[in-house]
């Protein structure tokens, strides 16, 4: 699909690596794994916990332009929804291909409905989707 | 105190950070510049820390 997930954590590569080799759930990990060592891209990014020095659950969708397309950040105790994630990427490059279309909130991959924003839609989005 | 680069719609600043590669069993480096180089798209994963659940 020409993308790279990226994990990001304030651990060094070295930890990085231990916990890989160490954890079976991990066994089948083939994305790089980035060192944010002292959390500058944390901070670009605005997920830094000054508090505990750690990432929060943050994840940000650049396109192949250096364009920042989605951002969501979740607190420790909540995990992500990789179908959300991969529904989110899914629908950017529909859109790219796409420009006049847009993706609703209950659009799962190409060929689900999409709306076009006109004078038209204005006050008939629910006539649109069905 | 580094300052939060950008807002959803934004260009990203150039970073670049050291990496550990699973697939490669090898230490290694990623940059953005390298990404939009390569054409590809970057979904940047941040969690609190390794040997915790993601």
């Amino acid at each position: 699909m020409g993308a790279e997930v990226i994990t990001v954590s304030t651990d060094t590569k070295f930890v990085h690596l231990a916990w890989q080799r160490d954890e079976k759930d991990l066994a089948n990990v083939k994305f790089p794994m980035g060192s944010d060592g002292g959390g500058k891209l944390a901070r670009m990014f605005g997920v830094y916990d000054e508090a505990t020095s750690l990432a929060l659950r943050g994840t940000f969708i650049i396109n192949p332009e250096g364009k920042l397309l989605n951002a969501e950040v979740n607190y420790y105790n909540l995990g992500r929804n990789i179908d959300e994630l991969m529904r989110k990427f899914k629908a950017n490059l529909y859109l790219q291909k796409h420009e006049t279309k847009a993706c609703p909130s209950k659009w799962k991959e190409e060929g689900d409905k999409t709306l076009t924003p006109s004078v038209k839609l204005v006050g008939r989005v629910h006539e649109a989707l069905e | 105190m580094t300052e939060v680069c950008c807002n959803v719609g934004a260009i990203v600043p150039n970073f670049k950070m050291e990496t550990y590669e699973p697939s490669k069993g090898d230490f290694g480096e990623i940059s953005l510049e390298t990404q939009m180089a390569n054409k590809k798209w970057t979904l940047l994963f941040f969690y609190p820390a390794d040997f915790t659940f993601v």
